[in-house]
């Protein structure tokens, strides 16, 4: 088994690229790999807590509250974008980790592989 | 090196002809899909002809109303589990253009 860094910068609900990326961590994980999952820019708001389920809209909130259970899954929100929006720890959804960038970088090398998405 | 790339869109990225790898594969994920399964003008997509591994995502091609048997034949048809073995046990450097 190996580890799989995701950074994913899509946005929450615009393209389909933010649940490409949780739906390939969640395979991974499945699979008996880890997965640590980093979100920049508009994939921020995946962090937020009481994200609505609307039948028509993608909803990956309780897919990650599901992966975050595994122990095999770690996301976390970049510091500065989530403040830029106005989200803090208090708007977090429980198990979602909030740093700054180096966090990622030391994902990324101690990864077996990185997968880095970028915007919409 | 082995590198795969991930084309999520039914456009030619100029850059793919300027990626060298030993092993070289390209999967088609969202819109990209559409590469593997229409034709323009009679012809398939300049993509179909590089010289690569070539892979396309199920889900993506149903969610398009696409069948296995839609697709191109020399595409491979791959799910969510079969392209977490192609990260970890086919390619080591992964681009999503």
């Amino acid at each position: 088994m190996g580890k799989l860094t995701i950074g994913c910068f899509s946005s929450l609900v615009g393209s389909m690229t933010l649940d490409f990326a949780v739906k390939l961590a969640e395979a991974a994980v499945k699979k008996g790999h880890e997965v640590d999952l980093w979100l920049s820019g508009n994939a921020t708001m995946l962090g937020k807590t009481r994200q609505s389920k609307f039948r028509d809209y993608s909803y990956l909130a309780g897919t990650v509250e599901e992966l975050i259970k595994t122990g095999k899954f770690q996301i976390t929100i970049c510091e500065a974008c989530a403040k830029a929006r106005g989200i803090d720890k208090e708007d977090t959804m429980e198990g979602v980790n909030i740093h700054s960038m180096d966090w990622y970088l030391a994902s990324a090398f101690s990864a077996d592989r990185v997968f880095h998405i970028g915007g919409e | 090196m082995k590198l795969v790339v991930f084309v999520n869109d039914y456009k030619e990225p100029p850059i793919l002809d300027r990626l060298k790898a030993d092993k070289f594969g390209i999967v088609f994920v969202q819109n990209g899909v559409y590469h593997c399964t229409l034709k323009k003008d009679g012809s398939t997509s300049a993509l179909l002809s590089k010289d690569a591994e070539l892979y396309a995502l199920s889900e993506d091609l149903e969610s398009r109303g696409f069948k296995a048997e839609d697709v191109d034949s020399k595409v491979k048809v791959i799910n969510y589990e079969g392209l977490v073995d192609l990260i970890f046990n086919d390619y080591e450097k992964i681009i999503w253009l």
